[in-house]
Formats: C-alpha cells, sequence, structure tokens
C-alpha cells in the first residue's frame, strides 16, 4: 500500500498482512471481485447488467418481452407441454406463479419475513373476484376488471390487519403466526355461509370481448388472452417494486433482512417498513388470487392448501431470495415442472424438496442472486468525495489495483 | 451541559431485573466509560439508551428533554447513535452503503458527503475497501465500520459497545486512539468495556457496574488507581 501522505492511523500489522494476502491472490482489494464468492455465472451477468445505462437496459429487455408475449403462440418442441397439458394455459400458470413470487420476495427476499402463509392474500384476492361476480354469490356484481383493484385494496387492507398484531414478532415466530393464519383464511371460508365452502363460485367473472365465433376471448380454456393480460400486470408490478428497491422504502427492508437492531439504531422505523413490506405483498398476492380465479373461472375452499404457500415459498427460495428476476425464474419453474413432465406431477412436492436441498447445498442464494444498489444521494455522496479526494490523490484508487496486478503477473 | 441523564433506571428482562435503580449523567464533551464482567449489564445499559429496550422504572433524559418513551429510531434523529455490540453490520451491503445506512434518519443531505469524508479521514482502510461486502471484512474492519457508519448520522452522543471485543491488542490501541480523535472533534462518547485498562485510561470519567448497579465511579485516572479495582478488572493486585 502506498498510502505515503494523509492520515493512516489504522495501518497496523494486522491489515497489512490482510492486504498482502489479497494482492498475493492479484485481486484489488478495493473492488467487490476481491469477496468470495462460489459461482459467479450469473453475479458476472447482473454486475455487467448494473453497469449498462438505463436506456442501455431496456433496450435489451425489449427482445426478452417480445419473446415473453409470444411465448404461448410458439410451439417449440420439448419445451411445450402438449398434448397432456394445454401449453398457453401452461404459461398462463406459470405467469400466475412468477406474480406470487414476485409479490412474496416482497416479504420474504426484502424484509426477511418469513410468510409461510401467503396463500392467505392469494385466496383474499381470489374470493373478493369471485363473490364480486359468480351468480352464486350474494353480494353486489361489479364488472370484473375491477374487482382487480378491489382484491389488491382487500388484501393490502387484510395484510395490514395480520401485520400490526404479528410483526413485533420475529423470525421462527413470525412463520408459525403466518402459517396459521393460512389455514385460518381457507377454514373461514368453509365456515362461513356467505362464502359457500366446498360448492363454492361458479362462472367467476372475467374481462369483457366476445370472439368472431361467439365465444368470449377471455374463456376458461382460451390461455392465450390470460396469459397476455397477466404479463401486462406483472411488467407494471415489476416496474413498480424494482423503483420501490432503488428507494429509500428498499434499503430499508434489506436493512431489516440482515439486522433489525442495527436497521433500528440507524433511524429505521423497523415495526412501519415491515407492515408496509407485509401490506404490499399482500397486495400483489392479492392481485394474483383475483386473476387466478377470473382464469379459472372457479374458486372454492380447496385450493387454498398449506402445501401451495409451501410451494410459494419455494419458488422464492430456488429463485433467489431477495431477487425480482430470481422470483419470476423460480415461480415459472415451480409452475412448469410438474405441467411438462406429467409422469412425474404426482411427485412435484418431493421433487422440489430435493431440489431445494441441493440448491441450499450448492447455491444458497439461489438461482438468481440478489444484489443491492446504492441509494441515490448516496451514490452522489459518494461522487462528491470521490471528486475532493480524487484531484488531490487519485492514487487512492489506482494504487491498490496496480499493485495487485504486479503481485499477480 | 448535561447530556445524557440516567435517573433510577430499572430494566428487567421478563422477571429478571438486568439494571437496578442506576443513575448517572453523561456531560457534554466527555469520554464516559462503563467497565464491568460479562452480565453486569453493560449492553443493557447501551440499549436503553439508544432506545432498543425500555426501561420498567425510571427516567432518561437526553438534552434536557425526557426521551424514557421515544423509539430508537427517534433517538438517532435526535443525536444518540450506536455502533453495537457484535458490530452489527448489514453483511450483504457494501463498506459504503452500510455508511449510507447510517445517515437514514438524517435530514440534511447536504451534509452527509463531509460526514463520509471525516469517516474516511479517520478510516483510510474503509475507503480502500468500500466497495467489499461488509460481512467479509476482518474483525477490526468490522469494527471500523460500525463506528464509521455510527458517526454517519453525525451523532452527539456516540455509544461504543465493546468496540475492543475480539481484537488484537495492537488493535485495540487503534481504536481507542480514533475514539480519543472523534471526541476531540467535538463528540461525546459513552463506551462499556471489558478491556478496563484502555477505557479506563482514555476516559474522562467512569463507572463499574456489577450485578446491574453501579458500584464505583470517579475520574478515569481515580479508577486506574483505585486497589479493588485494580485486583478485579486489571489483573494486578
Amino acid at each position: 500500500m502506498s498510502m505515503s501522505d494523509g492520515p493512516k492511523p489504522l495501518q497496523t500489522s494486522k491489515s497489512a498482512q490482510g492486504t498482502a494476502e489479497a494482492e498475493s491472490h492479484g485481486v484489488p482489494p478495493g473492488s467487490s471481485a476481491a469477496v468470495a464468492r462460489p459461482r459467479r455465472t450469473f453475479g458476472a451477468w447482473s454486475d455487467k447488467w448494473r453497469e449498462m445505462p438505463r436506456t442501455k437496459q431496456w433496450l435489451v429487455l425489449l427482445p426478452v418481452v417480445v419473446l415473453a408475449f409470444l411465448l404461448p403462440l410458439m410451439d417449440i418442441p420439448l419445451i411445450t407441454t402438449e398434448p397432456g397439458n394445454d401449453w398457453p394455459l401452461a404459461c398462463q400458470a406459470m405467469a400466475i406463479f412468477a406474480l406470487v413470487a414476485v409479490g412474496l420476495n416482497i416479504v420474504i427476499g426484502y424484509a426477511g419475513l418469513l410468510d409461510l402463509g401467503y396463500i392467505a392474500f392469494f385466496a383474499v384476492g381470489s374470493y373478493t373476484a369471485a363473490m364480486l361476480t359468480s351468480p352464486d354469490s350474494a353480494f353486489i356484481k361489479i364488472p370484473y376488471l375491477w374487482t382487480i383493484p378491489v382484491a389488491i385494496a382487500v388484501s393490502m387492507f387484510v395484510g395490514v390487519l395480520l401485520g400490526l398484531p404479528t410483526l413485533r414478532l420475529r423470525g421462527d415466530y413470525l412463520a408459525i403466526v403466518t402459517l396459521g393464519f393460512g389455514e385460518i383464511v381457507r377454514i373461514l371460508a368453509t365456515l362461513i355461509p356467505a362464502m359457500k365452502g366446498q360448492p363454492g363460485f361458479q362462472n367467476v367473472g372475467h374481462p369483457p370481448g366476445v370472439g368472431d365465433d361467439g365465444v368470449p376471448v377471455f374463456a376458461n380454456n382460451n390461455g392465450t388472452p390470460w396469459y397476455w393480460l397477466t404479463l401486462v400486470i406483472l411488467i407494471i408490478i415489476l416496474f413498480l417494486v424494482g423503483n420501490m428497491e432503488r428507494s429509500r422504502v428498499g434499503r430499508a427492508w434489506i436493512a431489516i433482512r440482515e439486522d433489525e437492531d442495527a436497521a433500528e439504531t440507524m433511524g429505521v422505523p423497523t415495526f412501519k417498513y415491515k407492515v408496509w413490506a407485509f401490506a404490499l405483498g399482500a397486495g400483489v398476492g392479492g392481485l394474483a388470487g383475483a386473476i387466478m380465479g377470473g382464469q379459472v373461472g372457479f374458486v372454492n375452499n380447496q385450493k387454498f392448501d398449506v402445501v401451495t404457500s409451501i410451494l410459494f415459498v419455494a419458488a422464492v427460495v430456488l429463485g433467489g431470495s431477495g431477487n425480482k428476476v430470481g422470483a419470476i425464474v423460480g415461480g415459472a419453474l415451480v409452475a412448469y415442472i410438474p405441467l411438462r413432465f406429467t409422469a412425474i406431477a404426482e411427485y412435484k412436492f418431493l421433487i422440489f424438496g430435493v431440489a431445494l436441498i441441493i440448491i441450499m447445498i450448492y447455491r444458497a442464494q439461489g438461482l438468481v442472486p440478489a444484489r443491492q444498489r446504492l441509494l441515490a444521494y448516496g451514490t452522489k455522496a459518494y461522487a462528491d468525495v470521490k471528486r475532493k479526494y480524487g484531484k488531490a490523490s487519485h492514487r487512492a484508487d489506482t494504487t491498490p489495483q496496480s499493485t495487485a496486478e504486479g503481485a499477480s503477473s | 451541559m448535561t447530556l445524557l441523564e440516567m435517573k433510577n433506571v430499572s430494566v428487567h428482562y421478563g422477571r429478571i431485573e438486568a439494571i437496578h435503580d442506576m443513575s448517572f449523567t453523561v456531560e457534554e464533551g466527555e469520554i464516559v466509560s462503563l467497565i464491568g464482567a460479562n452480565g453486569a449489564g453493560k449492553t443493557t445499559t447501551m440499549k436503553t439508551i439508544s432506545g432498543l429496550l425500555n426501561p420498567s422504572g425510571g427516567s432518561i433524559k437526553f438534552m434536557d428533554e425526557d426521551i424514557t418513551k421515544m423509539k430508537a429510531h427517534i433517538r438517532v434523529v435526535q443525536g444518540i447513535s450506536q455502533a453495537p455490540e457484535g458490530r452489527g453490520i448489514f453483511p450483504a451491503m457494501t463498506v459504503l452503503e452500510n455508511l449510507d445506512m447510517g445517515t437514514f434518519g438524517r435530514k440534511d443531505r447536504s451534509g452527509v458527503s463531509d460526514d463520509l469524508e471525516r469517516v474516511f479521514t479517520l478510516f483510510p482502510r474503509l475507503k480502500e475497501r468500500e466497495k467489499q461486502f461488509g460481512g467479509t471484512m476482518s474483525g477490526g474492519e468490522q469494527q471500523m465500520l460500525a463506528i464509521g457508519r455510527a458517526l454517519m448520522s453525525r451523532p452527539k452522543l456516540l455509544l461504543l459497545d465493546e468496540p475492543s471485543m475480539g481484537l488484537a491488542p495492537q488493535f485495540i490501541r487503534q481504536i481507542f486512539k480514533i475514539i480519543t480523535e472523534i471526541n476531540g472533534q467535538g463528540t461525546t462518547v459513552l463506551l462499556v468495556e471489558q478491556n478496563a485498562n484502555q477505557a479506563l485510561a482514555r476516559a474522562h470519567r467512569a463507572f463499574v457496574l456489577e450485578t446491574g448497579a453501579i458500584t464505583h465511579s470517579g475520574t478515569g485516572k481515580e479508577l486506574l488507581a483505585n486497589p479493588a479495582i485494580k485486583e478485579a478488572y486489571l489483573g494486578v493486585g
């Protein structure tokens, strides 16, 4: 280290030794490459991605989005699910699971709150859509598309209602309480007469529009339009979640996830932000539930069991807790695999269980690991400092790099 | 001026009393040390001042304002900042991001870069490692980061919970030197330590904590010279 001028009160033998060690491996000590990270295949991509300007990111994303929209129309051999399962409907299932995973990722991935009863919000959304559109329901009827914002609002309200008393708990205790809540909603659906238990609600509404042949565009068995609708909603949600992730709120969540007490002593109102994470996650869950209810056209108490709830958690963990792209990958995979390989569908819980164990051993961060970014003003402050230091002594940045290269060559 | 005043404060964990009827003050500009053995209630005292624990009795005043019931995240804005025991680094954030978290409660964005520069001047090592993840740093570096992060909120009172824990002896001297430097820049410091020697030598005043109560108090030098304390905490006598 050629820190010849300026104060250097902490150049002890211990720290010097650490530097020597880093240099002998040929890694610049100031760079993130000094961090030992196993299997950086995806990490390298995401590093490159982050360095791209925003406009370039959009250009790269465009073909991906176009491809995603064309997905149900393409019958790619080996990938498609025909003839056993309808491919467009499989795409729709993948999109729904991806949406659920993105929502649950806010709660588990960002804020670190292990919610095992996320299915409850999904159920609340489904029931909201069903009870406001199905002829079996005694409630007032509204057009299906209007039930989507109502479903979001109702599930967010339920999220806050559940969050206020339970978010004072931490870790395992919270997981147990949410697990209970997941069951409570299902049992309430059985017990409350207005929710009609197992007979459930038939002919749940769908968006308007009738094709040339007189069949509704959004028929239950017509996956493609439903998939497109879900995909548009998913993209909107991703955009909102992405902005939130980069904001102060996102940083607060990450801090809470990493160390709640430390976050509180940094000035983060932890309880408030935890309730927010819970409510926003619930809102996305309710939204996914409402779409699912409309697409299937039938909602009863049999669909919202704890096992499905665990499957949601598996999707998030599999994809990469804390990364929204990971959540989409995880959600889509969890939906896709049993539909594609119908022969093993019966064993899906066994397979996902084994997959999770393998992931935990070899790639604990999930398929697409998370990485956080600086707050905008943090970056700005950093740039200011860099400018101040930079002119007087830019060696602080350049020297470690060059010495490291010297050592490695 | 009295910055912090603890008056007859008691703290319970369930039915167990961890702090009993504790009273002491911290004056502006001082370094005050709390020393004591394991389980004496040092960390409990710190957590009570920072607001992570609620006292079951007594009152806490900060700059003549009663903060007994104030939430921890608001106390930071008021000017109490803590570098917690075990450092409390955010492992998946880089050094710079960790420091940035320290500014979370701040209202003025303009002073942030000045404080960042101050931290980097105190700890040049942090600047070298600014892009490294907090969780991958050595214990000493994490301790620097914890102190630096606490300074980023520009506190009036800096709480340091065992800054020397788990560090090499040479490193301990460095940390204490920097604590004195921080104090010289106008920040009042309250620190708890098991390393009584350094803690007493650097402190203006000090208190000895035994099973949740203060048993001795005086200037750092007085306590260093006290035979009973020498025997119990300094390993001589």
